[in-house]
């Protein structure tokens, strides 16, 4: 079979060519200049929060959330396994990135007003990935074990724990008891692996639904014209 | 819809962008694909780590006087640690050479045990007999009993428990 | 309000025609910035790694600990708020500003896009990043709340041989470890150096039948497990390391009830801290504390007896 061949049997089983024009043919308003770069911060954002998901589930096959355990699986994944040292590097460094690259893609949005009318419910979905981010960035500090990692998060946590009246108690839900220790660290890896990365993706699955559908926002133009 | 200039032109723009993506995306991939595939497949090549346990002094072994001997068997396990208490039978002919046979019988996994007065190795399970040399004399054995490398050092005699070889 | 909605979709709609596929031209320039990012972040992970600090320590209280780089920002901003107010802004701050952000698209309403048309949220947008990039060069800046501590390189060389070695499995150390060696909780401070870096070398040779293995080490590895061994054992120290405390010390400090009470009371200080940071410390406070008004005895006393004092502080627990 030619390939063409294959595209068309596929077409008819599973309507992919109709996919391909809503998602890859459809038209996008002209920006003209360094301006257009601003527009690939998101799928920049969303290509390290693929490569956080592919880094992140390799560590996980050599990674136990115990403080037996942790730091030394974590180490053993940088000097005994094979690329172990550089599939850590790139996702601590793409952890960096993702909150970067949030961030510009966010200012880009807050610079254009593409939060305007009919995208609010795009911008508002993307405010809660920003949150979601967050949520990352602060569980998967805690997970090697190490020296920063603990203290890092007892800081976080007790600042927590000053909130008036709740605080106490949101301290204790948050490590898991009274202290930090094994169920701080099972907690922040449940969080970690399983909670936050399905609710991001339910999350950045409406996010681009919207962007797709309302069409990506134009580059705005001085004063209001015609109309 | 195409850039300023004949439809043809548009075309062939098109085609080299989309080549150009294509060559991106490969790259990506490839070096992703690369690194990512090597750490999830480098268990395979590893080797397994060579872990030769003290019995003890190879002048205490009687000659053919099959003795049981526990000892702690320490393994790496990855990042962990793992220690497993286990035995091993150890034969001599001359006190030179040395058998250490794997305590389990070879038909179901049966712990066994020396009989001093028949000269034979009994497995309760089946009633199975292996002779001093390993050998299946009667029973339902597949094989004559696995043994754990051996080697005597300093006057040390040493088994290494993780590599249990089946007997020719 | 509302009425420039419609106008709006029309006017986008034109544009969205006139405009070019999404493919390939948007997605070339996706692609090119993703491949970008990737060898960016390949190069910093094959240089730099990621870094891994000396195993968790609870009972550390010399350790600085700092923020991510990108809520240092926060944290510099709480110092603004003294006493409990600080709690309550710790909670408020980063709460208001996204509320703020979630209700922008009902705040900030008109049709007016370009940011010169909206000079208000421009100027606030701008002075918001101006703001947070000042915030964080500062917590950047700022001092550290604890003195730092310079751990002797060869000492934590010596903690991590100890680590990789697994002395652990036959020996007690702090209070954890196997039982199949002597608990060094207990024996530590028996032995000299001669005796420890000639015990490394062969156990044999000193405690015939000792099941302890020959570990074949290099010097220096030696060298770094007995500095390790020394930091942490008090050592046995000499029936005038009292004496010098009472005739240096006792004015300002007490122990078990006698003595001054300018500085603080040492007399479970061996609990918080180890040899050799009292042996810096004792030497030079300035070094270690700025603000302590305690003077340097380096000059005064020799070294050994700043070592046998050293060592009496430590068994003090």
């Amino acid at each position: 079979m030619t390939p063409r061949a294959c595209w068309d049997w596929a077409c008819e089983r599973t309507g992919l060519d109709r996919v391909w024009d809503a998602l890859m043919a459809r038209h996008i308003p002209e920006a003209r200049g360094p301006v257009a770069w601003f527009y690939a911060l998101g799928s920049a954002t969303l290509f390290v929060f693929t490569l956080q998901a592919v880094t992140g589930a390799l560590l996980a096959m050599n990674y136990v959330p115990s403080p037996d355990h942790a730091y030394d699986s974590v180490r053993f994944i940088g000097s005994q396994v094979l690329f172990g040292r550089f599939i850590r590097g790139l996702h601590h460094w793409g952890a960096s990135a993702m909150v970067i690259l949030v961030a510009l893609h966010m200012l880009r949005v807050y610079f254009m007003a593409a939060y305007k009318y009919p995208r609010e419910a795009t911008w508002i979905v993307g405010v809660t990935l920003f949150t979601l981010v967050m949520g990352f960035s602060f569980t998967g500090y805690l997970l090697p074990w190490d020296q920063k990692a603990y203290w890092a998060t007892m800081v976080g946590t007790s600042i927590a724990g000053q909130t008036p009246v709740i605080g106490p108690y949101m301290s204790k839900v948050l490590l898991g008891g009274a202290e930090m220790g094994a169920a701080t660290m099972t907690r922040f890896y449940a969080l970690h692996v399983l909670v936050l990365p399905m609710v991001t993706a339910a999350a950045l699955g409406a996010h681009l639904f919207l962007v797709v559908w309302h069409g990506i926002s134009e580059p705005p133009r001085r004063k209001e014209q015609g109309s | 819809m195409t850039e300023n200039g004949s439809p043809e032109e548009g075309l062939s723009r098109r085609g080299f962008l989309t080549w150009a993506i294509a060559g991106l995306g490969a790259f990506i991939a490839a070096a992703l694909g690369a690194t990512g595939t090597g750490y999830f497949i480098s268990p395979a090549f590893g080797k397994r780590e060579e872990d030769w346990v003290d019995l003890g002094l190879a002048k205490g072994f009687k000659q053919n006087e099959p003795l049981k001997v526990d000892f702690v068997e320490r393994k790496r396990d990855a990042w962990a640690t793992v220690e497993r208490r286990s035995s091993a039978w150890v034969v001599t002919p001359n006190g030179r050479e040395f058998v250490a046979f794997n305590p389990r019988c070879t038909h179901l996994g049966c712990p066994y045990r020396w009989s001093s007065e028949k000269k034979e190795f009994l497995c309760p399970c089946h009633t199975a007999v292996f002779d001093i040399d390993g050998r299946v004399v009667s029973g339902p054995p597949p094989r004559p009993l696995d043994r754990f490398p051996t080697k005597v050092v300093g006057g040390r005699l040493l088994i290494q428990p993780a590599a249990s070889k089946e007997a020719a | 309000m509302t009425d420039w909605h419609a106008a709006y979709r029309e006017r986008y709609k034109k544009l969205k025609e006139a405009g070019k596929p999404f493919f390939p031209y948007a997605v070339l320039k996706d692609t090119l910035v993703a491949a970008l990012i990737l060898c960016v972040l390949s190069y910093l992970a094959w240089h730099f790694g990621a870094g891994l600090e000396e195993l968790a320590d609870p009972t550390d209280t010399t350790y600085n600990p700092r923020p991510e780089w990108y809520f240092l920002f926060l944290f510099q901003a709480l110092k603004f708020f003294p006493g409990t107010l600080e709690a309550v802004a710790a909670t408020l701050l980063p709460g208001l500003g996204m509320l703020i952000l979630i209700l922008l698209p009902f705040i900030d309403r008109g049709p007016a896009r370009h940011p010169l048309d909206r000079p208000f949220w421009t100027i606030l947008g701008v002075a918001t990043l101006a703001g947070i990039g000042w915030l964080t060069w500062a917590g950047y800046r700022s001092p550290l709340t604890n003195p730092v501590v310079e751990k002797d390189p060869v000492t934590l060389q010596g903690q991590r041989l100890y680590r990789d070695l697994n002395c652990s499995y036959c020996h007690i150390l702090g209070g954890k470890g196997g039982q199949l060696g002597p608990n060094l909780d207990k024996v530590l401070g028996n032995h000299d150096d001669a005796w420890l870096t000639k015990h490394f070398r062969d156990p044999q040779a000193l405690s015939p039948g000792t099941g302890m293995p020959k570990l074949d080490l290099l010097d220096d590895e030696i060298h770094a497990l007995v500095a390790y061994l020394d930091s942490l054992g008090s050592g046995p120290y000499s029936a005038e390391a009292p004496k010098l405390f009472a005739e240096n010390c006792a004015a300002c400090h007490t122990i078990h009830g006698k003595g001054g009470d300018t500085g603080p009371d040492l007399s479970l200080i061996g609990s918080a801290r180890d040899k050799a940071f009292m042996r810096n410390y004792i030497a030079d406070p300035s070094k270690m504390n700025q603000a302590s008004s305690m003077p340097g005895f380096s000059g005064q006393l020799t070294d050994h007896q700043i070592e046998d004092l050293a060592r009496y502080l430590s068994s003090l627990r």
